[in-house]
């Protein structure tokens, strides 16, 4: 008796998850946009400090279009995920979202967002691997809002003479300098949550990738590649295991580190954490060049428009406001958010700081992780693998095996 | 069981005299004890008083270097604390109001009425316990949506106004009120609704008190739901409000611990004053 009760309420569980949107909306045909006429409340949703901003920002939007108001509701990182994902099953999404780039092909495959109007921007406009996030199944959807990538940050003042890596090698030879000039360790090496984001630049510089043909390649000769070089840092004791959680970033400040690669948000954190002063004592150069180049990854949010909204031509008006170089230089100022937009980094805000000058460079070579549904899932995997690798547990040939035997039963999605 | 209650109080006020002639060492381990419980705690505290560079500093301080309430404006200005407060506090409190009289009930019909398939339907209350939240948060969201209950306190309210916790305890709490009581009240003449209000209800207030506490607490705490539920910020209770601080890169823990701090506030406000009533339901619950 209780076993089928049981049954049952498993069976109206079933039917309830199945009432949301059908899946699998690859076959979409983007729609023309009337903005000229465009009017009434676009709702807006956004993560994180992006999301505390927006709201006043988009004022200046609103004086320019009388008869269009944007609300914007902040939503904290933590919860953004799941929020979205709910409001697509429940049918009760706002006009516009923001995000994070890495969720595009997840999304999008739920079929709740609506590819972009053709003619409406110009995809050349935007850097090529950040237009590459919003690209499933060679439709495009949403506009690339803002960029960050990686780069190369050392402490000048520990590098003495030497002169920023340009290759692999001379990373190494760099990291031993920072050493003997004073660094406990050379170079911080994350291996931890989000430690894929260190090894895919390495991968991509070996002349690999994650995905070729719709699958998974993660245990490939430049995988490997990519992997010992990454290792050889914790096994040369240039880069070290042992460190609590956390001590990071003021060991660097302490100068007990002497580099590390990280996203742009860290010139700003780097000069409050070491206080008074430090800006002088550190900087920014792009990669190293690996045996195929030097490309980086590129990370960030989109901004996308959900189907069927009643003001999707005022929703397509505010997006194709946001990626206007002027207020893609404006908000950068505001949000120390990078531009998408190739052309905003010509304006002044972007071109004071040297430091942030060299990530305007490196987004011109930096690739995005691939858009499909499954990233996040296999990104975990490769974090799991990884961290037993950077522990010294098993080899390299074992950790790309294991993610790539793990990668193939998750699949991608398709 | 009023009487239940009154040993309990005796019992406390006598044994500490005894248990300390005891033993000392005990009295030590459980120093030693409180200390290992209390200390993060402690730390979160002073923490909220210091510079954010200061908090994370390596090794730590205990005591703020530099005292500063910065984190406490810089949350008050940055955020609408005050509708985040009113939010969370009108939320708990109709959730409170709603297990109390809910739960009550149906712990009432499972304990002394009897009908087809009772321990069935009591089985099934409780295989919901098993389940986690998480995963019926999805279709439970899809119910609430096309319920038209998006962005309204009812939706944030509705899938908790009856627990499956509160109602086992409250089953477990009536079921030993004699049944000599209840049967005398029905022989003259009284209705079940009769019975409910005015004999099984009021002998139930240690439960009652302890069950409003958990309520509360969880409530006040619960995250996940409100955050999923609530789509504009006039609507974000306080840990929802609270989380749009915590950023992918750059978390401002000043601001973040200033908060939760401001979050526990009330709850420890709370436990002073109905304490007693938090242990009694500890035991009560873990006994039977």
């Amino acid at each position: 008796m209780k076993k089928k009760y049981a049954m049952g309420l498993l069976a109206v569980a079933l039917a309830a998850t199945a009432c949301g949107r059908d899946s699998g909306g690859t076959a979409d045909e983007a729609q023309a946009v009337d903005t000229a006429k465009a009017s009434g409340t676009v709702t807006v949703w956004a993560m994180g400090t992006e999301g505390e901003k927006l709201d006043a920002f988009a004022q200046r939007f609103e004086q320019a279009n009388p008869g269009i108001t944007v609300n914007v509701t902040a939503l904290g990182w933590d919860v953004a995920h799941d929020k979205i994902t709910a409001a697509i099953a429940g049918n009760a999404t706002p006009d516009v979202s923001m995000i994070g780039n890495t969720w595009m092909g997840e999304m999008v495959k739920t079929g709740a967002i609506e590819p972009t109007p053709s003619g409406l921007v110009d995809q050349n406009a935007f850097f090529p691997g950040a237009w590459g996030t919003g690209v499933i199944d060679g439709a495009a959807y949403g506009i690339p809002w803002y960029v960050e990538t990686r780069a190369f940050y050392y402490r000048t003042d520990l590098a003495k003479d030497a002169k920023a890596p340009a290759t692999w090698d001379e990373v190494t030879a760099f990291a031993k300098t920072l050493k003997d000039n004073g660094a406990d360790l050379g170079v911080e090496q994350n291996f931890r949550i989000g430690s894929w984001q260190e090894v895919a630049p390495l991968l991509y510089q070996a002349g690999g990738d994650f995905q070729a043909d719709g699958k998974w390649t993660l245990d490939t000769p430049e995988m490997l590649q990519a992997l010992e070089h990454w290792g050889s840092f914790f096994k040369d004791g240039l880069s070290v295991t042992t460190q609590p959680n956390g001590a990071f970033p003021q060991t660097f400040v302490k100068g007990r580190v002497g580099a590390f690669y990280s996203g742009p948000w860290m010139i700003t954190s780097m000069e409050q954490e070491g206080g008074a002063g430090f800006k002088d004592k550190f900087t920014v150069a792009p990669y190293p060049k690996g045996p195929a180049g030097g490309t980086s990854l590129v990370g960030g949010s989109n901004m996308v428009v959900f189907k069927d909204k009643p003001n999707r031509d005022a929703a397509w008006k505010f997006l194709t406001w946001l990626t206007d170089p002027k207020v893609q230089a404006e908000w950068y100022t505001t949000a120390s958010a990078l531009p998408s937009v190739e052309a905003a980094w010509q304006e002044p805000a972007l071109t004071a700081d040297e430091r942030v000058r060299v990530f305007g460079e490196q987004l011109k070579d930096a690739k995005a992780a691939p858009p499909v549904p499954t990233w996040e899932q296999v990104a975990k995997v490769m974090e799991a693998e990884l961290e037993k690798y950077a522990l010294g547990k098993q080899d390299s040939a074992t950790t790309a095996k294991r993610m790539q035997e793990q990668a193939e039963q998750i699949g991608t999605g398709a | 069981m009023k009487r239940r209650a009154s040993s309990f109080k005796a019992d406390s006020g006598r044994e500490p005299r005894s248990a300390f002639g005891r033993s000392r060492l005990a009295y030590a381990l459980l120093t030693a004890g409180l200390l290992v419980v209390v200390f993060p705690f402690v730390w979160t505290m002073l923490a909220s008083f210091k510079p954010e560079g200061e908090i994370r500093q390596n090794p730590p301080t205990l005591l703020p270097a530099e005292w500063t309430t910065s984190n406490y404006t810089g949350l008050f200005e940055r955020m609408n604390m005050g509708t985040a407060f009113l939010n969370s506090a009108i939320v708990a409190i109709a959730l409170v109001v709603a297990n109390l009289l809910l739960c009550s009930m149906v712990g009432y019909a499972f304990a002394k009425l009897r009908f087809r398939f009772r321990n069935t339907l009591f089985g099934l209350v409780m295989v919901q316990m098993m389940v986690p939240a998480i995963v019926v948060m999805v279709p439970q969201f899809v119910l609430i949506a096309k319920l038209g209950l998006v962005n309204t306190f009812l939706g944030i309210v509705l899938p908790f106004i009856v627990a499956p916790l509160g109602i086992f305890m409250m089953r477990q709490f009536i079921a030993d009120i004699p049944d000599e009581l209840i049967q005398a009240a029905r022989v003259d003449g009284a209705r079940e609704f009769r019975i409910f209000f005015s004999i099984v209800l009021p002998l139930c207030r240690p439960a009652l008190a302890t069950l409003g506490l958990i309520t509360f607490m969880t409530s006040w705490n619960n995250f996940l739901w409100p955050a999923v539920v609530a789509q504009s910020e006039d609507m974000y209770t306080l840990p929802v409000a609270l989380a749009i601080f915590s950023n992918a890169q750059a978390t401002q823990y000043g601001l973040l611990i200033a908060g939760a701090v401001v979050v526990v506030a009330p709850i420890l406000l709370l436990f002073l004053f109905l304490q007693r009533y938090f242990v009694q339901g500890i035991a009560s619950t873990g006994l039977k």
